[in-house]
């Protein structure tokens, strides 16, 4: 039981972490870096090509999506239909398309908006700046409450603390992020008027410097501690048990006898020691995050990635929700691999 | 917890005071002897369609978690007990869509394809099975190198036969207890692909009655959102919790990581 993400999952947490589900410790099979790498490269080539063919295979084609009915594109005629077709390069083969198609990509060209005409490139730029803050400000708060929590409630095993927090954490854990973001948002946003209601920033603003900054921290703070919170469950729970894994170790007896104060001895000593599961439980969390940021920022309809996603789908524009969505996907599995790397560098036993 | 919900869903046409879509009364009424729970923007009865929505979740857990666990078991038990190269195969695909971030993909694949239930149900199990497929080929990997399937083969039982007689009875403990996470996560997936409004609009459903109370512009007036708002969620964790504590009880017993 010395603090492993292994002795997490078989340790007192329960089984609730061997769940198949958003919050499972990823399970990693001993292999070779290189397999890590040419699995990404798998993964990004089964991405990109399901963003290339799912709009082509589906009934109607691209055509009919990008002009579907009830669009603000839609083309009735015709002979209009063959020469927009001609226009988009979709009367070629599609292999030919294909190759078209990554060739644009190869230089980050995403297509041009259908609804506001802008190239998707530019448009996602400014979104992802909206997004990335509110990632960052969210594991900010998560690393704030799961951390010092845990450590506290590893520290108290088996006490009445210990046991208040661990019950409302596993409890927490099965509330679907979206019914408690809804109703923090109805509850401290709408009813109390705590927070802004909604949105990134006071809307035709002039605010500059200082000002500018409250404001922004103002609009992030309910989003970033509701997403904060979600996150914050899991980082609690591993770095408790794995705390739990320390108590006890020779050292701590060993700071006890040369009469240093417990506080010292709980942070400085235990809680430093069990810091490594936690900080590769963060990275890997970024998955979980982008679930997250998809519904935090539809719900208080803040100006990032997820919420751009969805207005490209209320108003079918096709290029731009599929620029948000190869850009989404394509961090995730990003992340995801250089974690993985990460990982391998910091616990050998991981790697082969 | 999840009896409660079968329950619900399975005798919803007694249990609740009228149709879910039935316009009863004035819409946003307050709690009263004829709406215990008001009424919604339209003026359905808000109790009725809780009760209703239940059988919503309950069709998509079953569903997809039979949808998983068919593909789930037919690649674990191919990979297990075929092993070498269709193995090796068969866990690369399982990896690589272990890799793929759900979320985005499923909001892609949902709008493309339509909303519609059945559209749920499928995409929903199209990602969760790679995790039953990697449970069952490992104990399948144990149970190949154990005495009784030697044996039933050297008797000259197919492979069909070993499958049917020895190996799903022996597997059936561990299914037991991933089926009822998958069942959890298809919950709590259908939810959530309904409240962004992508499930089916013509289903009673908790996520989609969720949406509907936090997008009402009257939500912020009176104390609506303690009978609109919060009942739904309350019957969501609820769902999710029950299928949660279902498999940490079953979990210990049969998890071979747990025998120590």
């Amino acid at each position: 039981m010395a603090g492993t993400t292994e002795a997490v999952a078989a340790g007192e947490t329960g089984g609730l972490l061997d769940a198949a589900g958003p919050y499972s410790p990823p399970t990693r099979p001993r292999r070779r870096w290189w397999v890590a790498v040419v699995g990404y490269v798998v993964t990004v080539y089964v991405l990109v090509t399901f963003n290339f063919l799912i709009p082509r295979l589906l009934p109607g084609g691209p055509i009919d999506a990008l002009m579907a009915f009830g669009s603000p594109t839609y083309v009735q005629d015709d002979h209009t239909r063959a020469n927009l077709a001609r226009y988009y390069k979709l009367d070629e083969s599609m292999p030919r398309q294909y190759v078209h198609y990554l060739a644009g990509l190869s230089h980050g060209d995403l297509g041009v908006s259908i609804y506001n005409n802008v190239p998707v490139r530019r448009d996602l730029g400014g979104k992802i700046a909206w997004s990335f803050f509110l990632i960052v400000s969210a594991t900010a708060v998560s690393a704030l409450i799961g951390i010092p929590l845990g450590v506290h409630s590893g520290w108290k095993r088996g006490k009445p603390v210990d046991r208040s927090l661990l019950g409302f954490f596993l409890a927490y854990q099965n509330l679907p992020i979206f019914v408690v973001g809804a109703t923090a948002f109805v509850v401290f946003a709408g009813k109390l008027g705590l927070f802004p209601y909604g949105g990134g920033s006071t809307p035709f603003n002039d605010y500059t410097g200082v000002a500018r900054a409250v404001d922004l921290v103002r609009h992030v703070s309910l989003p970033a501690l509701m997403m904060g919170l979600d996150a914050a469950t899991y980082q609690y729970l591993v770095m408790r048990s794995s705390m739990v894994g320390e108590l006890g170790s020779d050292y701590l007896l060993g700071g006890r006898a040369k009469g240093l104060a417990e506080r010292r001895l709980k942070y400085r000593y235990a809680g430093r020691n069990a810091l490594l599961p936690v900080v590769s439980i963060i990275g890997l969390q970024f998955s979980l995050a982008i679930t997250s940021v998809i519904f935090i920022e539809r719900i208080f309809s803040y100006p990032g990635l997820g919420n751009y996603m969805f207005e490209a789908v209320a108003v079918r524009d096709y290029p731009a929700m599929q620029g948000a969505f190869l850009v989404l996907t394509l961090t995730v599995v990003t992340v995801n691999l250089l974690v993985d790397l990460l990982y391998r560098r910091l616990d050998p036993r991981t790697a082969a | 917890m999840l009896a409660l919900v079968v329950a619900t869903g399975v005798l919803a046409p007694w249990l609740a005071p009228y149709r879910p879509r039935a316009i009863t009364g004035l819409p946003y009424e307050s709690p009263s002897g004829a709406h215990l729970l008001g009424t919604n923007d339209a003026g359905a009865d808000i109790l009725s369609r809780l009760i209703w929505g239940s059988r919503t979740t309950l069709v998509v857990a079953v569903s997809a978690t039979a949808l998983v666990l068919a593909v789930g078991l037919a690649v674990g038990l191919v990979a297990g007990l075929r092993g070498g190269i269709v193995d090796a195969v068969m866990m690369r695909l399982v990896d690589v869509v272990l890799g793929l971030p759900v979320l985005p993909l499923l909001i892609f694949i949902a709008t493309l394809v339509g909303p519609s239930l059945r559209a749920s149900v499928l995409v929903i199990g199209l990602f969760l099975w790679p995790q039953t497929a990697r449970v069952v080929r490992s104990q399948t990997l144990s149970l190949r190198s154990r005495g009784f399937v030697g044996i039933a083969r050297g008797f000259g039982g197919g492979t069909l036969y070993v499958i049917r007689r020895h190996l799903v009875p022996a597997l059936g403990p561990v299914i037991a207890a991933n089926m009822v996470f998958v069942a959890g996560l298809a919950v709590s997936i259908e939810a959530g692909l309904s409240f962004l409004g992508l499930g089916d609009p013509a289903a009673v459903s908790w996520g989609a009655e969720l949406q509907r109370a936090v997008t009402s512009p009257l939500i912020q007036t009176g104390s609506l959102w303690l009978w609109w708002l919060v009942p739904f969620g309350l019957a969501l964790t609820f769902a999710i919790f029950g299928c949660s504590l279902i498999g940490v009880a079953l979990e210990p017993r049969f998890n071979p990581r747990w025998r120590r």
